[in-house]
C-alpha cells in the first residue's frame, strides 16, 4: 500500500471532518441546551457560503474578513430564526418544534433559491489554487485553512462554555432548565446566544468549506444531512461526541472515496451509522437528559 | 353512527362520479394523482398519526414500490397487475429492517434515523446506475392491462378507479386497523409506553408491525404512481418530497382517516396553482405548514370539529378562539 496516498487522503479527510464538527457541533449544542433538533440547521451552512460571496463581490474585502462578516451575519439570521420560528413553541410538543424547524429549513433554501438564484456560485477565496507541500504530500491552503480557523472557533467554543460565565449560565440550561430559572437565569437570553453561536458556526463552516466545491441553494440538504450523521455517531447533545464524530466521518469518507468509488462515499457515512446504532443505539457518548453531563 | 355511515356512502358516491364531473381529461389526471399521494399520506399517518412518531424517511418506500414494480414487471416478467403487491411486499420488507435499526430510538433521534436511513436508499438508487439507470431514471414503465377486458389504463379516467380501489382499501384497512386490537394497542404504546408495556404489549413489535405496514401500503402507492406516469426518477424518494407526505398529514390533520386525504388534495391542488411561481411554490407549502402547526394543530379536520362545536354551543366558545 502507498503510504503516501494514505497519509493523503487522512489529511483531506481531516480537513473535510472539521467542517462536519462545525456544522455538528452547532446542532449538538442546539439540542443540547434548547432540547431542539434544527431540521433547518443546514440552510446556516448555505447562508454561511452566500454572504461569503456577496461579501467578497458586492463589498470587495479580503476574503478573511468576509468569512468573519459571514459568521457574524448567519448568527444574527440564528437569533431571528429563534425569535420566529423557535420561541413561541417552547412549551409545545417536540413533534411540532420539529416540524416547524421543517418548514423553516424549507423556507430558508426556497427563499434562498430566490433571492439567490438557483446557478451555483463559486467563493473565490485565493487560497484554494495555492498548495503546500511536505514531501509526496500536497495539500491546498484553503484545507489548511479550514483546519486551523475551525480548531481556532472551537477552541473558542470550548472556552467560552467552559469558563466564562455565559458558558455556565448554557450548561445549567441544559442540565436542568427550570431550575436554571429558579437562580434567575434569563434562559430566554441563554436560547438567543446559544442559537447564535450555532448558527455562527455552520455559518463559518460554510464559508470555510464553500471554495473548495460550488454554493447551491440546496447545498442545505447536503450539510445538515452530514451534521445528523455526525450527531448520531457521536451521540446529539455531547461537543466531545461531534469533534469526534466529524473527523471519523470525513476520515471514512476520503478513504472510501479514494480507494473504492466517489458514490460509495455518500453512502458510507450511513453504513457508519448503522454500525453504531447496533452496537450503542445512544451513539459514541451518551448525553440524554439526567446522564452524567 | 348511522349518519357517519351514510356520509361515507355519499362521500364514496361523489367519489365514483366524480371524474364524469369535472370531465377534462387534466382534472382526471389531478384526481388520480391526488388518489396517489392519498394513500401514500394515509400510510404515515399510521406512522404519526396512530404510532406517535416523526418519521422522516418514508418518500423512501414510495420510490421503492415504484421502482420495485417497474423492474420487475419491465425485467423479470412479472405481470403488470402484480405489481403493486410485490412492490408492498418490497417496501415492507424493507420496512422493516429500515424500522428494526430505528425503532430503537424514540422521539428527535427516530426522525434523524428514519432521515438518514431515507437518505441511504435514496443514495442507492441514485448511484446504482446499472440497476436503476440512477439519475436517469426508468421510463416507458407499462400500464396496467385487464387479461380479457380492453381498458386503457394510460388513460386517466380509467386509471382513477384503480386508484380510488386502492384508496377504498387503505382507508378501510386504516379504519379497521383502529377498531381493531393491534389498532387499540398503536394508540396505547402513543399515548403512554411504559402503561402499554405494563399490559403485555410488546411496545417495539407492536412499532415494527406499524412501520412495515406503513412502508408496504406506500410501497403500493408508489407502485401504481410508476405505472400511470410511466417515468420515475430518484426524486421521488428525495429530502423535497419527503418533506411533503409530511405536509399533507399534517395540513389534513394526523391521526385522523379524513385529514391525509384532505391533505393530499389541498396539496396536489396547490401544486398545480402555484406552478407558475417556480421556487415560490415550496415557501408557500412550508409557510402554510409552519402556520399549520402553530395555529391549528388539529390540521384541517379540527376546523371542521371547532365549526361543529361552535354551532352546538355558539355562546361560550367566544374567549377561546
Amino acid at each position: 500500500m502507498d503510504v503516501g496516498l494514505l497519509v493523503q487522503q487522512l489529511v483531506n479527510g481531516m480537513a473535510n471532518g472539521m467542517g462536519y464538527v462545525l456544522i455538528a457541533v452547532g446542532l449538538t449544542l442546539v439540542f443540547g441546551v434548547l432540547r431542539i433538533v434544527n431540521f433547518a440547521h443546514g440552510t446556516f451552512f448555505m447562508l454561511g457560503g452566500y454572504f461569503t460571496y456577496y461579501a467578497i463581490s458586492m463589498l470587495g474585502v479580503h476574503y478573511l474578513l468576509a468569512v468573519v462578516i459571514a459568521s457574524a451575519l448567519t448568527g444574527l439570521a440564528g437569533v431571528i430564526a429563534n425569535q420566529f420560528f423557535f420561541r413561541p413553541l417552547r412549551k409545545e410538543h417536540e413533534f411540532i418544534i420539529l416540524l416547524s424547524s421543517l418548514g423553516l429549513g424549507i423556507l430558508l433554501t426556497n427563499g434562498a433559491e430566490l433571492v439567490f438564484g438557483a446557478d451555483p456560485k463559486y467563493i473565490p477565496s485565493g487560497f484554494s489554487d495555492e498548495t503546500i507541500s511536505w514531501g509526496d504530500m500536497i495539500v491546498t491552503q484553503q484545507r489548511v485553512l479550514i483546519f486551523v480557523l475551525a480548531s481556532v472557533a472551537l477552541a473558542f467554543v470550548y472556552w467560552f462554555i467552559k469558563k466564562t460565565r455565559y458558558g455556565k449560565m448554557m450548561q445549567a440550561t441544559a442540565q436542568h432548565p427550570e431550575g436554571a430559572v429558579l437562580t434567575g437565569i434569563n434562559t430566554n437570553f441563554v436560547h438567543a446566544y446559544t442559537f447564535a453561536m450555532a448558527s455562527a458556526l455552520a455559518g463559518l463552516s460554510g464559508a470555510l468549506v464553500g471554495p473548495t466545491a460550488m454554493m447551491f441553494p440546496t447545498v442545505g440538504d447536503w450539510a445538515v444531512l452530514k451534521g445528523f450523521i455526525v450527531v448520531v455517531i457521536g451521540g446529539l447533545g455531547s461537543i466531545a461526541g461531534a469533534c469526534i464524530g466529524g473527523l471519523l466521518l470525513g476520515i471514512v469518507e476520503a478513504l472510501g472515496g479514494g480507494y473504492v468509488s466517489q458514490g460509495f462515499a455518500e453512502a458510507i457515512g450511513y453504513l457508519l451509522i448503522v454500525l453504531v446504532l447496533i452496537w450503542r443505539p445512544q451513539g459514541l457518548f451518551d448525553m440524554s437528559r439526567g446522564s452524567a453531563k | 353512527m348511522n349518519q357517519r355511515q351514510s356520509a361515507t356512502l355519499a362521500a364514496g358516491a361523489v367519489l365514483a362520479v366524480l371524474p364524469l364531473l369535472v370531465g377534462s381529461s387534466y382534472y382526471q389526471h389531478i384526481l388520480v394523482l391526488w388518489g396517489i399521494y392519498a394513500v401514500l399520506a394515509l400510510s404515515l399517518n399510521i406512522i404519526i398519526g396512530y404510532l406517535g412518531e416523526l418519521s422522516f424517511g418514508h418518500a423512501a418506500f414510495f420510490g421503492i414500490g415504484a421502482y420495485a414494480s417497474a423492474i420487475l414487471t419491465m425485467r423479470y416478467g412479472v405481470p403488470v397487475l402484480l405489481g403493486p403487491l410485490c412492490a408492498a411486499l418490497v417496501a415492507g420488507l424493507i420496512g422493516a429492517a429500515v424500522g428494526y435499526l430505528s425503532l430503537r430510538s424514540t422521539g428527535p433521534q427516530f426522525a434523524i434515523l428514519t432521515l438518514s436511513f431515507g437518505s441511504i436508499l435514496y443514495t442507492i438508487v441514485n448511484y446504482w446506475i446499472d440497476f436503476t439507470r440512477g439519475p436517469m431514471g426508468i421510463v416507458n414503465i407499462p400500464a396496467f392491462s385487464l387479461p380479457f377486458v380492453k381498458l386503457d389504463f394510460a388513460k386517466a379516467v380509467n386509471m382513477y378507479y384503480v386508484v380510488l380501489a386502492l384508496m377504498a382499501i387503505a382507508a378501510f384497512g386504516c379504519y379497521a386497523l383502529m377498531r381493531s386490537h393491534s389498532g387499540r394497542a398503536f394508540i396505547a404504546v402513543r399515548e403512554n409506553p411504559a402503561l402499554a408495556a405494563s399490559l403485555g404489549i410488546n411496545i417495539f413489535l407492536t412499532k415494527l408491525a406499524g412501520f412495515s405496514a406503513a412502508a408496504a401500503l406506500a410501497g403500493a402507492a408508489g407502485s401504481v404512481y410508476a405505472h400511470y406516469l410511466t417515468v420515475i426518477t430518484p426524486d421521488m424518494m428525495g429530502l423535497q418530497s419527503m418533506a411533503a407526505v409530511i405536509i399533507m398529514v399534517i395540513i389534513g390533520g394526523k391521526g385522523t382517516l379524513v385529514g391525509p386525504l384532505i391533505g393530499a388534495l389541498v396539496y396536489v391542488c396547490l401544486l398545480e396553482v402555484l406552478r407558475a411561481t417556480g421556487p415560490l411554490r415550496l415557501v408557500s407549502f412550508a409557510a402554510l405548514m409552519t402556520i399549520c402547526v402553530i395555529f391549528l394543530p388539529g390540521g384541517l379536520v379540527s376546523l371542521w370539529r371547532k365549526l361543529k362545536q361552535n354551532n352546538a354551543t355558539t355562546t361560550t366558545v367566544q374567549g377561546q378562539a
